[in-house]
């Protein structure tokens, strides 16, 4: 994977409308017209979205099919959520020291009386 | 399938009442017995909290096995004693991070306590990174995800 991969697929994914296009491509594929439907705005920017989408290597688009679906593709977004996970995990790890530590610090309170 | 949110949020309920959960987020001594993840200790002489809004909260991660150290600059921009602390941290290139904001809030549950953390902005962080040219963080942080 490139290394600005991940800086792309974060910039795609900063974008509600082209999140809301990735949930419904979760489900199926997808011609432009029909990921358009549920959105108040022209097929023109839902084509630009794609764009930006498929540059992030996020989706894939049919070259030779007359109406070219859109697919999922799973790795991009697999590896955005594996660094999302790292910091998740530092987070996890710190709230495990922070429970033992108030634990302590709350007996020692007891102790002293 | 869920996509990936703006902000990391994370809630843990601690048996313990809030002050006290508040205070082991401002206190030098509290801080430096848990803020090091596993493999990494926080040295007391490293800290420095001024707890107050504009205030700095600072510390440094040393890493256990290296003992390389990872500073970690931060300042309040909010504090309500014991509800919330807004922490906004100075981008950590070398660990793939740009500027963000920790939120934490202290709910009140019958004596115990519910953290609530949000982190982030990710995107933001990782395009703002791409635009300054900081490709060797960037190979670093392919290297982690197995790029």
């Amino acid at each position: 994977m490139p290394t600005d991969q991940l800086s792309r697929t974060f910039a795609a994914l900063g974008d509600p409308t082209r999140r809301q296009i990735l949930s419904r491509l979760a489900e199926s594929e997808a011609t432009v017209s029909e990921l358009a439907e549920p959105f108040p705005v022209s097929l023109a920017a839902v084509s630009k979205h794609l764009k930006v989408l498929e540059r992030a290597g996020l989706i894939e688009r049919d070259r030779e099919a007359q109406y070219r679906p859109s697919r999922l593709q799973i790795e991009p977004l697999g590896a955005a959520s594996d660094w999302i996970d790292g910091r998740r995990t530092t987070w996890e790890e710190r709230f495990d020291r922070l429970d033992s530590h108030l634990q302590t610090l709350q007996e020692g309170t007891n102790d002293d009386g | 399938m869920t996509m990936a949110d703006q902000d990391l949020r994370i809630e843990r309920v601690f048996d313990a009442p809030r002050e006290l959960v508040f205070k082991a987020w401002l206190s030098p001594e509290q801080l430096a017995e848990w803020y090091g993840p596993a493999q990494f200790t926080a040295p007391r002489e490293g800290i420095v909290v001024e707890p107050r809004e504009g205030g700095r909260w600072e510390l440094v991660m040393v890493q256990g096995d290296t003992g390389r150290e990872h500073p970690v600059r931060s300042r309040i921009v909010e504090m309500v004693e014991p509800e919330l602390l807004v922490l906004e941290n100075e981008a950590l290139p070398d660990h793939g991070m740009g500027v963000t904001r920790t939120r934490v809030e202290f709910h009140d549950e019958d004596g115990r306590t519910r953290m609530v953390l949000t982190d982030g902005p990710y995107e933001t962080t990782i395009g703002e990174m791409a635009g300054q040219g900081w490709t060797g963080a960037f190979d670093k942080l392919a290297a982690a995800i197995g790029g």
